[in-house]
């Protein structure tokens, strides 16, 4: 069909582009995290003294474990607003395709924009907090609404929703829809439907839809930044730190593998999970 | 790794770009400096002489400074504006370029207080030039506090739960050092602690953060803090008092009665540089009595040259100490290297990252 030349021609840009903006970038990562700093350089001596750094001082594995916690109350919340949304777009909505855009449409909206709109209505004098002390249900500022773990979340949830939705939604909508038929003709409840039929088989991206959400937030460092405060801060604050500033980038490269290791089992995990149901 | 990949591509597509569409190059100057020093109401006039455009870049701290130098991106920055805590370190790792001073001749007027100081010299050669300090005060909203604080250890009171915002910077830690007194007898203690007393640091550091609201990283980001009520109180920069008296605000800046630190503030010319001869003219016209009193008006800090106050008011000159400048000095602890900078920034992140 295709000349051979064709297909060196087509297939050489992307594996160039792989091969340097991935992997060439991630060895690097992974060569410096074997090095270490001395009087402000870097020097090539080989030691595993930055992963000893990561397993001995609590530190990081604290702020992993806390940066996990949030990334998985996040994956929690958007598919508890995707999942009724998606099902209710593909099993009832009249509308559809309107209110698919306008699922969508936040993602065209600069991630800062979206961030900073909630500190405009979190903030001590922002839109929640005067309404609250109008209706008299306060009389001072509600502090802990911004700048609190509670603002990384909600906010983390609020950008990542529409990435758990879009999976979920195109499950369903590949659901055929003479199952559902033939379970209520069969005499099921609309219910017993719905857990036995179409819940099962929008699991696959239900999956795909929580890795997305969890994956992204874990990695988040915008969110923390602008609305975490000072006790809502996240692995990738403490890798930018550490690139930054403190310029250890071989201890930031120990911290990002370790997360890119993290990362990989999850979706090694979510990939076979995928793969059992959609063979059940 | 990914930011020197970026930095090639984007260098290309500048190269590009330049190779196109200019012929005869418009001049550039960029700058790597703390905020306040790029003001229009004085960079403007040195454009027009150049016919030059200058760019700046902000830095949030000395750290970030160095670490953008050290980073594989100091070819993209001419002057630097280095405090007294890493200016030393800058001229002695060969990040800075030797100054001319034949072309900078204003430097003859400089305070020689300021440039009889050994910091930024280094065999035989200068590598900056002073040009303005200050201290790190006390600010606070006179709305919450009638009268001015008078301890640093205010901010750890109970009432002011969630209502601090302290520097995401080194000065944090020695201003806890200070609270604990271990400036004492000697305030250049502050830059060389041992280990014990950088832990009894941190776990003071620890008890505050149920006060921090948030840790400012730029100047805006405290003036906004304090405008949207979110703080009360925070370790500033005198720049940021004199914004929030522009829009108003009711801002007090105290020194409190520990004393504070402070930093002189050098402008330097990266060894990078390509922009060498531009970056001279940029720093002789930085430091002349005119723009050091414009400076002045901006930024609320006290110029290095004195013959700026020939420009000022009364008031003015009372404003900047410059009626009691030896009393004033007596009260600032300026930054100094600290040998052990990256322990420093171990213990800092240890008290960012915990809950």
């Amino acid at each position: 069909m295709y000349t051979r030349t064709y297909k060196t021609a087509v297939a050489v840009p992307p594996l160039l582009w792989v091969s340097t903006f991935l992997l060439l970038a991630y060895l690097l990562l992974f060569l410096h995290s074997f090095w270490s700093v001395q009087d402000g350089q870097i020097v090539h001596h080989w030691s595993l003294s930055n992963y000893r750094t990561l397993a001995t001082q609590p530190l990081y594995l604290e702020v992993l474990w806390r940066s996990t916690k949030i990334a998985g109350a996040v994956t929690l919340l958007s598919l508890a607003l995707g999942y009724p949304l998606a099902y209710y777009l593909s099993f009832y909505s009249r509308r559809k395709m309107l209110l698919y855009q306008l699922v969508i449409i936040p993602l065209w909206v600069s991630y800062l924009v979206r961030a900073y709109a909630w500190k405009t209505i979190l903030g001590s004098d922002g839109v929640l907090n005067t309404l609250l002390q109008y209706v008299h249900l306060t009389d001072a500022p509600v502090s802990a609404l911004l700048y609190s773990p509670f603002a990384v979340i909600l906010t983390l949830t609020h950008i990542y929703t529409p990435f758990a939705f879009l999976p979920i939604f195109a499950a369903l909508e590949h659901i055929p829809r003479h199952l559902v038929e033939s379970s209520s003709d069969l005499g099921a409840s609309p219910r017993q439907t719905f857990w036995r039929v179409v819940m099962p088989l929008s699991l696959p991206g239900v999956i795909a839809g929580a890795t997305f959400a969890f994956v992204l937030s874990l990695g988040d460092f915008l969110a923390p930044l602008l609305v975490g405060g000072s006790s809502g801060i996240m692995i990738s604050n403490v890798v930018v730190s550490l690139f930054g500033a403190a310029y250890d980038w071989p201890l930031g490269a120990a911290v990002s593998l370790a997360m890119l290791l993290l990362v990989l089992l999850l979706l090694w995990l979510t990939e076979s999970l995928e793969k059992r149901w959609s063979h059940a | 790794m990914h930011r020197r990949f970026l930095l090639v591509l984007l260098s290309a597509l500048a190269g590009l770009g330049t190779f196109s569409c200019n012929r005869q190059k418009p001049k550039t100057l960029n700058l790597l400096v703390w905020e306040g020093y790029a003001d229009p109401s004085y960079i403007r006039g040195f454009e027009a002489k150049c016919g030059c455009t200058i760019t700046a870049t902000y830095m949030g701290s000395s750290d970030e400074l160095v670490a953008k130098l050290r980073g594989g991106s100091a070819a993209n920055y001419d002057v630097i504006s280095p405090s007294s805590d890493v200016a030393g370190m800058i001229a002695t790792a060969g990040l800075a370029a030797p100054l001319d001073l034949a072309r900078v001749p204003s430097y003859a007027q400089l305070s020689p207080r300021l440039t009889g100081l050994p910091l930024v010299k280094s065999n035989g050669k200068t590598y900056g030039v002073p040009f303005v300090w200050g201290p790190n005060p006390l600010l606070y909203d006179t709305t919450a506090f009638p009268r001015a604080p008078e301890h640093w250890s205010e901010l750890w009171e109970p009432k002011l739960k969630g209502k601090v915002s302290v520097w995401d910077d080194l000065s944090t830690i020695y201003m806890a050092a200070q609270v604990l007194g271990y400036d004492k007898p000697d305030p250049s203690a502050l830059y060389n602690l041992s280990d014990d007393q950088l832990e009894q640091v941190k776990k003071k550091l620890l008890a505050l953060k149920p006060n921090i609201r948030k840790m400012w990283a730029s100047g805006g980001e405290l003036t906004n803090l304090f405008q949207n009520h979110e703080v009360v109180i925070a370790m500033g920069w005198p720049l940021m008092t004199n914004q929030l008296r522009k829009v108003n605000f009711p801002i007090g800046e105290t020194i409190p009665q520990e004393n504070t630190t402070g930093w002189i503030d050098h402008l330097m010319i990266t060894a990078a540089s390509d922009n060498k001869d531009l970056a001279h003219d940029f720093l002789e016209y930085m430091i002349q009595a005119r723009t050091q009193k414009a400076l002045a008006d901006v930024t609320g800090y006290t110029p290095a040259n004195p013959s700026a106050a020939q420009f000022m008011s009364a008031e003015q000159k009372v404003s900047l100490h410059l009626d009691d400048m030896e009393s004033y000095q007596r009260r600032i602890y300026f930054w100094q290297n600290v040998p052990r900078r990256a322990r420093y920034n171990e213990i800092w992140n240890e008290v960012k990252a915990a809950q």
